[in-house]
């Protein structure tokens, strides 16, 4: 039986304890957090990898597919077979940066209540689930670079970047990658409080972020209205621009511009989950008293 | 034989009844099934927006294989998605109070659950399928009408069959995730295209090893006349019932490793 609490008004404001702490401390417990997550990972690596190798059939049939397209040195909508070949691969690293793992575990606490032990700890909620998520990003970052090589080998190689300033600015964008991603992810698992059920907001989640964000094609070959709503959603910062920024596709002042996106979604991701999760933990439910 | 047909349509009916009790999950599952397999299709569509063919095979052609993917898809996870609880029942030591009912073991695991997502991807594959079926070139007669409902049912059969195989490794990773069965069911999602676009590594996995290809592409092959020879897809019935044989086989050999949770 689930019972809804009553709303938490006398709530103490988690920003405004009253002993003073030192920042360092904080910031020490938000790095075990990650330290223990990236050990979870490592315990659980078989689990872990299987849902990687999944994603990774889903890319290589991706890449066969459009190697069946682009034979014969084919161009389609400005890209030959090597710049799509890298577009693809990149998006792919892209994606799977921040995989469901946290969102998953999030979402299982909500709905047994147990989240209700997150709300006393003295550390900020969404803070100390980016740092878990941290964690798990140095793992993913290890495969994700294994399983590109892999796939950059099986398929003929990767195209570098254009030109030293095309490259620094990829990699920007990737790093953007993580703050983005995280924003959606956490914003998604929050549902849960709404919900109660994880699994089909989270299959929902991965189709809409799947097409929007450029993964399986790139937004050159939509209809011109699609693509251009597609280039302003936050979505696009998730894979697309930094593999048209690696792959060249985009250059110079668009680049820029398109990063500048990037960082705007992140930021305003990283504030628009604080506003969620206002009204979420407002919605806690909690099992058996 | 039909008592336990019966019986098994008792068990599916308790689960759905259970699922009708939260519309909310009801309706969220039905409609991300929806939008996943929409933008499969977005996907399809906007490839042939640049180009007329991919090796051949041309736009019906590939929504044709590509819906009875989501069609068996659809079956499998609405008549038995029990097979994708079979990974935490093992874990969880719960396959003791399966093993003492007076009903076949494999079935009472099958029926344990409803994949409530299986009817959007069937109203969705059918919607595809009916489509696709009325704009590929093929002369519709009654005999091609009776085979290609007879290969649609082996399709099915192939899809259950490969994920209770699949499902069964619980018994041996004893993980509470079905993380192995999900990247094998995402490899048979390679067969969603035309598996003449693969490697012949993959395209030998595809046919021979772990059968997906006869979800959707053999007996797309047979209908259409193309693509393979057409007695390639007449087997999928045969492929159907051999993946069922398989997976019944492996739930017994697991059975016999199982070794409850230790109360």
């Amino acid at each position: 039986m689930t019972a809804q609490a009553a709303p938490v008004q006398d709530w103490p404001d988690r920003r405004d304890f009253s002993q003073p702490r030192p920042r360092g401390a904080l910031w020490r417990a938000y790095l075990a957090m990650g330290r223990a997550h990236l050990r979870t990972v490592i315990a659980y690596r078989t689990s872990f990898l299987f849902g990687l190798l999944a994603s990774t059939f889903g890319s290589f049939a991706m890449l066969y597919l459009w190697r069946a397209v682009l034979s014969h040195g084919h161009r389609a909508n400005g890209f030959d077979w090597p710049h799509l070949r890298t577009y693809l691969l990149v998006t792919y690293f892209a994606g799977s940066l921040v995989s469901s793992y946290n969102d998953y575990r999030m979402a299982g606490r909500i709905q047994r209540g147990d989240i209700a032990l997150d709300l006393v700890r003295p550390a900020d909620f969404q803070r100390s689930r980016f740092a878990e998520t941290m964690g798990v990003v140095c793992f993913e970052v290890v495969v994700g670079v294994i399983v590109v090589t892999l796939g950059a080998l099986a398929f003929g190689g990767l195209t570098l970047p254009p030109s030293p300033a095309s490259a620094a600015l990829a990699t920007v964008s990737l790093v953007l990658v993580v703050p983005l991603r995280f924003g959606l992810v956490y914003i998604s698992g929050l549902a849960t409080f709404w919900t109660q059920n994880y699994v089909g907001v989270q299959a929902a989640r991965i189709a809409l972020v799947t097409l929007f964000s450029g993964t399986m094609v790139p937004f050159a070959f939509l209809p011109g209205w699609l693509a251009t709503t597609c280039t302003l959603l936050p979505f696009a910062g998730m894979a697309a621009t930094p593999a048209l920024v690696f792959s060249g596709a985009v250059q110079g002042a668009r680049a820029v511009e398109a990063v500048a996106v990037q960082l705007a979604w992140a930021v305003g991701m990283w504030w628009g989950a604080r506003l969620c999760w206002q009204a979420a933990s407002r919605r806690l439910t909690v099992h058996g008293g | 034989m039909l008592w336990t047909a019966r019986l098994y349509r008792r068990c599916l009916g308790v689960r759905l009844r259970a699922a009708m009790e939260e519309p909310g999950d009801f309706w969220l599952m039905v409609a991300s099934a929806l939008t996943t397999q929409v933008v499969g299709i977005v996907f399809l569509w906007a490839i042939f927006r640049a180009i007329p063919q991919i090796n051949g095979w041309r736009f019906w052609d590939i929504v044709l294989i590509y819906s009875l993917v989501v069609v068996t898809e659809g079956l499998s996870v609405l008549v038995a998605q029990g097979a994708w609880q079979l990974a935490m029942t093992v874990n969880l030591g719960e396959l003791d109070a399966v093993l003492v009912r007076p009903y076949p073991a494999v079935l009472q695991v099958l029926a344990s659950a409803i994949g409530i997502n299986g009817l959007g991807n069937l109203l969705l594959g059918c919607l595809l399928l009916g489509n696709a079926i009325a704009r590929v070139d093929v002369h519709w007669s009654p005999g091609l009408i009776l085979l290609a409902v007879g290969l649609l049912a082996g399709a099915t059969l192939t899809k259950i069959g490969l994920n209770l195989a699949t499902n069964c490794a619980a018994f041996w990773l004893k993980s509470p995730f079905s993380a192995f069965a999900f990247s094998m069911h995402t490899l048979g999602e390679l067969a969603r295209f035309p598996i003449t676009i693969y490697g012949v590594g993959v395209r030998i996995v595809l046919s021979v090893f772990l059968p997906y290809a006869f979800m959707s592409f053999f007996p797309a092959t047979t209908v259409l006349h193309r693509g393979a020879p057409v007695w390639a897809g007449l087997l999928t019935p045969v492929v159907g019932i051999y993946s069922v044989a398989v997976g019944t086989w492996l739930f017994r050999r697991g059975l016999s490793r199982y070794e409850s949770s230790g109360h």
